[in-house]
């Protein structure tokens, strides 16, 4: 589903990432570790293409991102949800806009779209919170709002940046928990934490970073 | 995407940024009134002018003795001619007469001429098409071959005078319509230009999230739209009211006024060039934004 290879990326004499090799098949929930710094979230960067790689080879679903049109990075990202470390939520729409938002881009109708985002903050336990603004939640909620849209469109990749940066412990199990459900409903899941407790016993397959170097993988 | 979307969204921009938009619809309505006003009074002066050729007519004064199959044959010439409504043979006589019929109260200037000084003539009337300097000129010296004919009077000066007032009129107008435009081209681009960096975060997640580039511009093109359509309704509220309101209220007192023409049909598309210059600034903005 993914595949990294030689993957280097560098910012004017920083080096993010160095020579990164690495594979996520279909339906799979990986950890990716490593202190701040580290390069975990210019790696789901280089998946969403919000960043391009200067060296080396990825593919994403099928796609191949060094040859990738610049029309068709719409369709690949409609392919990835993704939860962002700072949430990306709009302040001028309220918990169901913002949710609706990832459905309304890729052009399903109202109906559906209402059952869907419901549904979708349903799972969060959010549901009470629709009308509500982000500017009115708690730092998890926001988060748990962010999980809410990038799940909405059933998308086959989930990316998650720090995503339970913001929550108490309990919190974070819940959180942790729902990404279990999706990920057994067949999406392929990523998620970049510091927080070694996110994965202790899960026996997910993580990926270790340190310094922008692949530092080796485990099954937790 | 769904359009109804886009349209909301431009709805919700609209309300949110409502000073500078309103300040662009002002600048539009202004701009388009100005338009209107000098449009309606080139189309008036037009339309003065055109009256004009049905009064005018060129005399040709014949030589003196001419027979009268002399001056039948110079008349049947000059009748086959193309450009020619109508001939009319004034004797010298006719032609005292009128004068005379002229100076009224003053006709004692004339007691001290003894014989008759005018000279038989023919009045010529053109076709009003062919008024115009260059066939007036033409048609003169074609004129003047004949044999019998003298001097030939068309008001030259006139003529080439009154063209060339329409002509300049007309250029200035075009080119005042162009520099508007333009303006209000750019009020409309910078206006959209600014509201698509006020919402540069938004975009960007618009972007990560999937979005296409349509379904990022459709909002700011229907918002320019918007405000151009508004602008354009404005100015023709703005050209109704001076009409009604103004010129025709006054039309009594002040004569002038009376002649004036509006022509409703053009200036109820002032909406719709509104918002084809509204649409215009917003896309050339979104054009060029890279993003």
């Amino acid at each position: 589903m993914i595949h990294f290879h030689d993957v280097s990326k560098y910012y004017d004499n920083h080096t993010a990432l160095r020579k990164i090799t690495f594979s996520v098949e279909k339906g799979e929930m990986v950890f990716i570790t490593g202190p701040s710094g580290s390069g975990k979230s210019t790696l789901l960067k280089l998946i969403y293409l919000a960043e391009k790689p200067d060296e080396g080879t990825i593919s994403v679903a099928g796609w191949e991102i060094d040859k990738m049109k610049k029309s068709s990075v719409p369709l690949l990202r409609r392919g990835i949800g993704v939860v962002f470390q700072d949430f990306r939520l709009l302040n001028n729409r309220d918990v169901f806009e913002n949710v609706a938002l990832a459905l309304r881009i890729r052009g399903v109708n109202d109906k559906e779209l209402k059952v869907r985002v419901f549904d979708s903050l349903k799972i969060v336990n959010l549901r009470h919170k629709a009308d509500s603004y982000p500017i009115a939640l708690s730092g998890g909620e926001q988060q748990r709002v962010a999980i809410a849209r990038a799940i909405v469109a059933e998308p086959s990749i989930i990316l998650a940046d720090e995503p339970t940066g913001n929550v108490d412990p309990d919190t974070s199990v819940g959180i942790i928990r729902t990404f279990k459900d999706i990920n057994t409903k067949g999406s392929t899941i990523l998620i970049a934490t510091h927080n070694r407790e996110l994965f202790r016993n899960t026996g997910k397959r993580v990926l270790k970073l340190d310094n922008g170097n692949f530092a080796g993988e485990e099954i937790a | 995407m769904a359009f109804p979307y886009a349209f909301r969204l431009a709805a919700q921009s609209l309300l949110h940024e409502k000073w500078i938009n309103l300040l662009s619809i002002l600048t539009i309505a202004a701009g388009l009134l100005f338009i209107a006003i000098t449009v309606l009074s080139v189309y008036n002066v037009d339309v003065a002018t055109k009256k004009l050729p049905e009064k005018f007519s060129m005399m040709l004064y014949l030589k003196d003795n001419l027979s009268r199959e002399e001056i039948e044959n110079i008349i049947n010439i000059v009748g086959k001619k193309g450009a020619i409504e109508t001939v009319k043979y004034i004797s010298k006589d006719e032609a005292l007469k009128e004068l005379k019929a002229m100076l009224k109260d003053t006709v004692y200037v004339l007691d001290g001429l003894g014989e008759n000084p005018l000279f038989d003539s023919i009045e010529v009337k053109l076709k009003n098409v062919a008024v115009s300097p260059e066939t007036e000129k033409r048609l003169a010296v074609e004129l003047r071959e004949i044999k019998g004919v003298g001097e030939i009077e068309y008001g030259e000066q006139f003529l080439s005078s009154l063209y060339s007032v329409k002509v300049g009129m007309k250029t200035i107008t075009i080119l005042f319509v162009i520099i508007m435009s333009v303006g209000m081209i750019f009020v409309c681009y910078s206006t959209v230009k600014i509201l698509f960096y006020r919402k540069n975060e938004e975009i960007e997640t618009y972007k990560l999230l999937g979005a296409t580039r349509r379904f990022i511009t459709a909002p700011f093109i229907i918002e320019g739209a918007v405000i151009g359509f508004s602008g354009g309704l404005i100015s023709l509220i703005g050209i109704l009211l001076l009409y009604y309101t103004v010129i025709l209220k006054h039309s009594l007192t002040i004569p002038l006024f009376k002649a004036i023409i509006f022509p409703i049909n053009i200036a109820l598309f002032l909406p719709l060039v509104g918002l084809l210059i509204g649409m215009t600034g917003s896309a050339i903005a979104i054009g060029r934004i890279k993003y």
